[in-house]
């Protein structure tokens, strides 16, 4: 095991009150999610048919990769392939210079998220805004999203009014209310959409049999960013594409409930082409290893997600160490499982933030594996030379200890003697077991001995 | 080799097991005694509001009433006479900025969940988000209970364009408060009309 995420977590947790509101905050979306989940007698149903559904699309999305471009061409868009980021960022790049586009406006998007498009493109003069609430934020705090659907949940109001205050946003200073600042920010943004030359969508779903980008907010920013800008961009995972609107019914009744607790987004939108006013519409359709991942026996249906955020809010370790304490940038379970397939050197310190308690996989609404995939990550982190030596000496030491039923016997007899060490020995740093708890008392008379006299 | 051709090669070399299509045709999916009544209870609770209008009544009137104070009306619906924009001859869609009521007509309305489709039936489809207020007319007789049902009935037009629309823009961003308002618009109301 390693002890990166630990360490990482430890900068979370000297705010205890914080550290606090953030796992009741999750809890409580969690509780929403249940709410949702109980009022309908065919949740469990809906989870089996959305984990068959998507089973069945990505180990054929060859034939669905394919309808869907045929059928997004036949309805006016234009479609891209990109094998990796970096071919996507020079797509994305080389439309909008085409375009003469010096701003564009987007919508979340987990994907340029994981491109690092917005840094290429500013590097290239040329502004991007991010226009979900919280996306915006942390744009302007220079920060990156601790959760996929609630990406500023790490700042609370004070911290939002002081940089609106700082950026110029709001005017009157000290008012921290988020009603107030939600409408300031409002106002900001609808400048921001009026002038802007692009808007680019993510894409929650691609709808093979009719070639539409299904894209969900609650906000309506996707659609302020493709109402006024001349030009629409659309980007979207090989893995989001479904077959047809009956398996997207599943998956629009799913995907609110299990994230937020909301019995859907505010606004599902298909688009199909672009505006009468407007440039065609642009999909790009990206790989970035998922063409690989398939192949993985043990972790290809990780490509089932359809980020709801659901496995995070859930997770006991998330809730308690916040985003920034995993070293992919999706956080939680799914993000332990895609920052693996990413690049397992750089992301395995990950896979120890997991008690595996499979909560994650008892909330996912397509029944993923994840806690049992990282228990099978973990398995393997000795052969990429990231598991911790003080732990694999531990380790090593149990396994001569537990093996040998002499030597355990001889331990257990003596083990009440550690009761009688100093306290301020005992819990001092040397000793990691000791580190946010008291040491364990050990029993007067170890359990074998205890079950014989029971016996008698 | 394109960039499609070599994604596709490498997916084929690599995918293994392929699964098949479940049947989709066994949901259980929740119905309602009176969706009507359901559609109500969750458009309030997503917080918007419905008004059913009785035949004969004059929706401008009402939507006077509704918003006394709004200047800026803008609809490209037949039966509205109170507009002073219309989104199919508006110059660019920006200039639709300002608008205080935007007027659209939704096609059903879903039980589960107060969503509306909006078919694109306007040049500018700004006007349905960039309206401070938003109202939609809506027949009383068209809700169907699920999204299930919903997917069978969505229509296109030429504008190859359609959202689902269920309450007012929203948000919870900023330290998880729920404010209603975020990007577009701050209010819906959903008049049910007679047949």
């Amino acid at each position: 095991m390693s002890t990166q995420h630990s360490k990482a977590a430890k900068e979370f947790l000297k705010n205890p009150n914080y550290a606090k509101w953030h796992d009741a905050t999750f809890w409580a979306v969690r509780t929403k999610r249940d709410n949702m989940a109980q009022g309908l007698e065919e949740w469990e149903q809906l989870r089996e048919k959305a984990s068959a559904i998507k089973r069945h699309t990505i180990t054929h999305l060859d034939e669905y990769l394919n309808q869907f471009a045929t059928n997004a061409e036949k309805n006016g868009a234009i479609v891209h392939w990109a094998k990796d980021a970096h071919e996507f960022n020079e797509i994305v790049y080389g439309i909008l210079k085409n375009h003469d586009v010096k701003k564009m406006v987007k919508s979340k998007s987990m994907l340029t998220e994981e491109c690092e498009m917005n840094p290429y493109l500013e590097a290239r003069g040329i502004e991007v805004v991010e226009t979900d609430l919280g996306e915006r934020i942390i744009q302007l705090k220079g920060q990156k999203p601790s959760h996929i659907v609630m990406p500023a949940i790490h700042l609370n109001h004070d911290d939002v009014g002081e940089l609106f205050e700082e950026k110029g946003i709001s005017t009157e200073k000290g008012n921290h209310d988020p009603t107030y600042l939600t409408y300031r920010a409002r106002l900001s943004l609808r400048n921001e959409f009026l002038t802007a030359d692009a808007g680019m969508t993510g894409a929650n779903f691609g709808i093979a049999k009719t070639g539409d980008i299904v894209v969900c907010t609650n906000e309506g920013n996707a659609d302020m960013s493709t109402s006024c800008p001349k030009l629409h961009i659309a980007a979207i995972g090989l893995e989001k594409v479904i077959p047809d609107y009956d398996c997207l019914a599943v998956f629009q009744r799913m995907l609110c409930r299990a994230g937020t607790g909301q019995p859907t987004t505010t606004y599902t939108s298909h688009f199909r082409k672009a505006r009468p006013t407007a440039h065609h519409m642009h999909i790009i359709l990206v790989d970035n290893g998922r063409s690989e991942w398939i192949g993985n026996p043990d972790h290809w249906e990780v490509l089932k997600c359809i980020r709801c955020g659901s496995c995070m809010n859930t997770c006991p370790v998330y809730r308690r160490s916040g985003g920034y304490s995993y070293s992919y940038f999706i956080p939680g379970p799914v993000g332990i499982n895609l920052g693996m397939l990413r690049d397992t050197q750089a992301h395995s310190g990950n896979v120890s933030a997991c008690t595996l308690c499979l909560s994650c996989q008892t909330v996912c609404p397509v029944k993923i594996d994840l806690g049992d995939q990282i228990y099978k990550w973990r398995q393997q982190l000795d052969d990429f030379g990231t598991a911790n030596p003080q732990k694999k000496l531990m380790c090593a030491g149990m396994n001569m200890l537990f093996g040998s039923p002499t030597m355990y016997k001889m331990a257990t007899a003596v083990s009440p003697l550690a009761n009688i060490i100093p306290s301020f020995i005992m819990n001092m740093k040397l000793n990691p077991w000791a580190e946010g708890h008291e040491m364990m008392k050990f029993p007067k008379k170890p359990f074998h001995e205890m079950i014989k006299d029971y016996e008698q | 080799m394109s960039s499609k051709e070599e994604i596709l090669k490498k997916y084929r070399a690599n995918v293994r097991e392929r699964y098949d299509m479940p049947d989709l045709s066994d949901i259980q999916a929740v119905t309602y005694p009176e969706p009507l009544v359901q559609f109500v209870k969750m458009s309030e609770m997503v917080g918007g509001q419905v008004i059913e209008i009785d035949p004969g009544r004059d929706i401008n009137t009402l939507i006077r009433q509704l918003f006394p104070d709004a200047k800026e009306i803008a609809s490209n619906l037949p039966e509205i006479t109170i507009a002073t924009r219309n989104p199919d001859t508006i110059g660019r869609a920006r200039d639709l900025n300002g608008t205080d009521i935007g007027i659209i007509r939704g096609s059903f309305g879903v039980a589960e969940n107060a969503c509306v489709w909006v078919p694109q039936t306007m040049k500018e489809k700004a006007v349905c988000f960039i309206s401070e207020n938003l109202i939609i007319l809506l027949p009383k007789s068209q809700i169907v209970n699920n999204m299930h049902e919903a997917y069978r009935r969505i229509e296109f037009n030429d504008y190859g364009y359609g959202t689902f629309i269920s309450g007012p823009s929203k948000t919870a961003d900023i330290a998880q408060v729920l404010v209603m308002g975020a990007q577009a618009a701050r209010s819906v109301t959903i008049l049910l009309m007679p047949e």
